[in-house]
């Protein structure tokens, strides 16, 4: 199991490493003019410079190890970022009244990132197991219902919308790609419907049904919440054809766009390179996603394809999100764009799941020992 | 049990289809939501970046109007009668501020006022973005301001703003003339080229800060800086200068104007003097005065309505709005039309018994018992005789009285620069016809040619005339700006002298009225001795004019008559008579005779005029 086949070395998914590279150094690129510097301490694209170090270790790490191992400890997995979630809504310091952050000394971990990873190895271990191929009824998901539910109950209670949000796509995704059977379909798109109505009604705190408001009439608040996606769309908007040229955003670099290191990172780099610039960057990142689905197909058992599947879907469906929220497509909710927003959280997870990926196409020669 | 780990297996060729089918349908999902993201990148980018980008800048950059120093104004020696001052103004900052409330508490406390005052006016600016500044008060004094900038510290979020205002150095002087500046309203705004004129703007609403606000306003200037989301200025990226207004140099003689105010103090009409060889206006002064201080900022309703029911009028300009019989100073018209109607000759006489009878109507001279026996032009002009004026009054007839009467400038408008100038009125035969629909009664004749009557005139008409006597005949646009300088001093506009027609006279005719006039204040029984001075020869004539025709108050002591029943006290004059200079017309409403309300007023002028010419030789011309 641990035996270090040359076979493995030769399979080195190059591709996909000069791939991540190429992001890694586009995100360092416009964080360093999104936030040139800081008053406290350590600039921010030095310190996603050392995530990304540490991200790179982690996939040396995880490609080391045959991912069929996951299978054997998808629980305990499971259980130990469930008591993270637990801990974290305990006892952690509640910043801007959410309590998504538990404080490590050298950085903030933010469990519901590593949440979503733990969602997709569990799901796919699941499905592994009780694939029938006939597909599911609305019995047989059950089970599976219950474990995205728990940390979706739990990550909603901190609250934090968009990363619950976010482990409901990644179940759907999953869910629908092992196969349904149309009865269970109809059924979960109807209680869907039910769900956000209540969730509307009872569920949502008062900020977050004012942001999805404020998304549908943004000119209503354009001092308040209306705000982020009106300067984001300027942002984006002004960048025209060429964009303004790197470091000469003024949208960022006077302070108009909020949040312009983390979730609204793209807003600044569509109004520094412009629409040919936007549309490389968008190249070069849904090349790596569709990667990600070669190597689902490459996969030489379901469980490497349904985990691939699952890495991919999480990291699309943010990405998604992130580039509609800040077009103005859909309402601001917080949700990274995956290998581009600053936080170590989300960057290590999302490592985590390239290494997945890694280890995945390494081993598609290679018959389980 | 076995492990889970081994139940993994390769899949078989069936198996694999499946997930490509089903990987290939991701990815037509994929395509379809990253289509979504490049059509809507490029409609934000491509199709509406343009109106982004004007967007972007807007947000970024900041335009600033820096006022231009208006004008100032100068009399004909160039001493500053209204320059500017900076007015000074509290700003308060909301963003700024990390303890608001504070602060306000600080400044109610400095500004002396309740802090519900100051939290009702921040109030009142209503909804707005955080970092733009609310003028907590406006004009405050300079030792708050420097208390303010000495505590800067404590204080944050405040600042003060200096802005151009107008600084009225002889307080109310000429204040009908001058003017005042208010705010821009939205009618002006309207009518006025939008690339001079903002809303906010201050603007001449009267006088001549209106008719010349073009002149005086000069050009703003303009300041284009960036601010970051807080609106703090980071860097500056265009400046341009204001152009500062011009001055206005007036025909106004400080000195003068003063002495004729000051002999009005209290009294409601008019004083003009007005140089007879240019029509140049030394003094054009209306009382009472107007507060200018009152109206920077804004009059209070509770001033105006008590200008608007003051009995003195001060909202009304007397000197051009003013229309008043002119009484016995129409006498000079009936002379001439006598003279050069050859009805009189110098050596015509009548008798005045104190009457003189039409039709059996008898009418009265102001001398209940007469003038005497043979009276001459030149003592019925120094005596005022109404009865002589009566005779020429019948023989010349209403018409030819007019045409006379408009040939000296009476009833038409003189043409000077001032808005809502009063043409007054000179009846005929025609003009009654016309607005009365009646026809013209010989009686009516006998009123006019002393002056009663229909006649109306207005003081700068009355000067105009005298002026027009003095000089040989020739009537003079009455000028009031003598040139527009740069704030350098340099001339870039002058107003040259303007002749506006010639009376009908003849020197001869002339020469007669002068020996009259000159007895008038010199003479014998003169009506208006108290304009008599020592050195200087002075031609004039006095006037009374009938406010209304009481038979109860006519046995009464004017002091005991009722203000507003008393007659106008007219004298007009010119001097020095033998080679005449300027020419003084001075009405005092309600004033009672001219020869005693009028005439000492219009000496106080001349004294001045020629002490101050014997002073400086070279300074006055």
């Amino acid at each position: 199991m641990f035996q270090f086949d040359r076979r493995l070395f030769q399979n080195f998914d190059w591709v996909l490493l000069g791939l991540v590279a190429l992001i890694g150094a586009m995100c360092l690129a416009n964080l360093y003019s999104a936030m040139p510097d800081t008053f406290r301490g350590t600039p921010v694209y030095l310190k996603q410079l050392y995530f990304f170090i540490m991200g790179f270790a982690l996939i040396l790490l995880i490609i080391s190890v045959d991912y069929r191992i996951l299978v054997e400890f998808n629980y305990t997995l499971y259980g130990a970022v469930i008591c993270l979630l637990l801990f974290s809504s305990l006892f952690s310091s509640g910043l801007a009244g959410t309590s998504r952050w538990i404080d490590l000394g050298f950085f903030k971990l933010q469990p519901s990132e590593p949440a979503k990873l733990m969602l997709v190895i569990t799901l796919a271990s699941y499905y592994f197991r009780k694939d029938t191929g006939k597909g599911f009824t609305l019995k047989e998901l059950f089970v599976p219902l219950m474990l995205a539910g728990l940390p979706f109950a739990l990550i909603v209670s901190q609250p934090d919308l968009g990363t619950a949000l976010m482990l409901a796509f990644i179940f759907i995704s999953m869910t629908l790609f092992v196969k349904l059977r149309w009865s269970t379909l109809v059924t979960l798109i109807g209680t869907a419907f039910l769900t956000a109505g209540i969730g509307w009604q009872y569920l949502l705190k008062p900020y977050q049904r004012q942001r999805i408001e404020t998304f549908l009439n943004p000119g209503s608040d354009s001092l308040g919440s209306g705000y982020h996606i009106i300067q984001s769309k300027i942002a984006v908007g002004s960048g025209r054809t060429f964009g303004k040229g790197y470091l000469q955003g003024t949208q960022g670099n006077l302070d108009f766009l909020p949040e312009r290191h983390t979730d609204f990172a793209f807003s600044i780099w569509a109004e520094e390179w412009g629409f040919f610039g936007s549309l490389f960057f968008f190249a070069v990142y849904f090349f790596l996603i569709f990667w990600g689905l070669n190597i689902a197909l490459s996969s030489r058992d379901k469980f490497g394809t349904l985990l691939c599947i699952g890495v991919v879907s999480l990291i699309f469906w943010q990405a998604f999100i992130n580039l509609a929220m800040v077009m103005g497509l859909l309402p601001v909710v917080g949700m990274p764009l995956p290998l581009f927003s600053y936080g170590g959280s989300s960057l290590l997870t999302t490592m985590a799941g390239i290494g997945i990926l890694m280890s995945v196409r390494m081993r598609r020669y290679q018959a389980p020992v | 049990m076995r492990r889970l780990f081994d139940q993994i297996h390769n899949l078989d060729e069936e198996e694999l289809l499946i997930l490509k089918k089903r990987v290939e349908i991701t990815i037509i999902v994929m395509v379809t939501f990253i289509a979504i993201l490049v059509v809507r990148l490029w409609y934000l980018q491509i199709h509406e970046g343009e109106k982004y980008a004007d967007m972007a800048l807007n947000n970024r950059v900041r335009q600033l109007q820096i006022v231009a120093p208006r004008g100032n104004i100068l009399d004909r020696h160039n001493r500053i009668i209204i320059s500017n001052r900076p007015l000074f103004n509290i700003l308060w900052t909301r963003d700024d501020a990390k303890d608001p409330d504070l602060v306000l508490k600080k400044m109610a406390e400095i500004l002396q006022e309740d802090i519900s005052d100051v939290l009702a006016r921040i109030r009142m600016v209503g909804n707005h973005p955080k970092f733009v500044p609310i003028r907590l008060k406006e004009d405050v004094a300079w030792e708050t301001v420097a208390f303010v900038e000495n505590h800067r510290l404590e204080l944050p979020g405040i600042r003060i703003e200096a802005v151009p205002s107008r600084k009225y150095n002889y307080n109310n002087l000429a204040s009908h003339l001058l003017g005042y500046l208010a705010e821009i309203n939205i009618r002006e705004l309207k009518n006025k080229s939008s690339t001079l004129y903002m809303g906010g703007d201050q603007i001449g609403k009267m006088g001549l800060e209106k008719i010349f606000d073009a002149q005086l306003r000069g050009e703003k200037g303009q300041r284009l800086f960036e601010v970051d989301v807080h609106g703090l200025e980071q860097q500056q990226l265009k400046l341009t200068e204001p152009l500062p207004g011009h001055d206005l140099q007036l025909t106004i003689d400080l000195d003068l104007q003063q002495v004729a105010e000051k002999e009005m103090a209290g009294k409601a009409g008019a004083v003009i003097a007005m140089d007879v060889k240019t029509g140049g206006l030394l003094v054009l002064a209306s009382a009472p005065s107007l507060n200018l201080e009152e109206f920077i900022g804004g009059i209070s309703q509770q001033s105006w309505d008590k200008m608007v029911h003051d009995p003195l009028k001060p909202l009304l300009d007397k000197t051009i709005q003013g229309q008043y019989p002119p009484g016995s100073t129409y006498k000079i018209v009936t002379a001439l039309a006598g003279l050069m109607e050859g009805v009189i000759t110098p050596e015509t006489t009548y008798d005045c018994p104190g009457y003189f009878t039409l039709h059996g109507h008898r009418y009265g001279c102001w001398k209940r018992w007469g003038h005497g026996k043979d009276i001459n032009l030149e003592k019925a002009l120094a005596e005022s005789c109404d009865v002589f004026f009566y005779h020429i009054g019948q023989e010349v007839g209403v018409d030819k009285l007019a045409i006379y009467a408009k040939s000296l400038g009476l009833g038409e408008k003189s043409g000077i620069i001032l808005e809502n100038e009063k043409a007054g009125l000179v009846p005929t035969k025609e003009w009654k016809k016309r607005k009365k629909n009646e026809s013209w009664q010989q009686g009516e004749t006998v009123s006019v040619s002393i002056g009663q009557g229909f006649n109306l005139t207005t003081p700068l008409q009355i000067t105009r005339m005298t002026a027009a006597i003095a000089n040989g005949g020739t009537l003079y646009t009455p000028q009031i700006v003598l040139a527009i300088k740069d704030q350098d001093g340099a001339t870039l506009q002058e107003f040259p002298p303007q002749e506006s027609g010639q009376a009908f006279t003849t020197a001869r005719a002339l020469k007669l009225i002068n020996k009259g006039l000159v007895a008038a204040v010199n003479g014998e029984h003169p009506t208006g001795g108290s304009a008599k001075m020592e050195t200087i020869m002075v031609a004039g004539k006095t006037g009374t004019a009938q406010v209304v025709r009481l038979e109860h108050y006519s046995e009464t002591e004017v002091e005991d008559v009722p203000n507003r029943f008393r007659d106008h006290a007219w004298f007009t004059c010119y001097a020095p008579a033998e080679n005449p200079e300027i020419a003084v017309t001075v009405l005092n409403e309600h004033g009672g005779h001219g020869g005693s309300a009028a005439a000492p007023i219009a000496k106080a002028v001349l004294e001045a005029y020629f002490n101050k010419k014997n002073a400086e030789p070279s300074s006055a011309q």
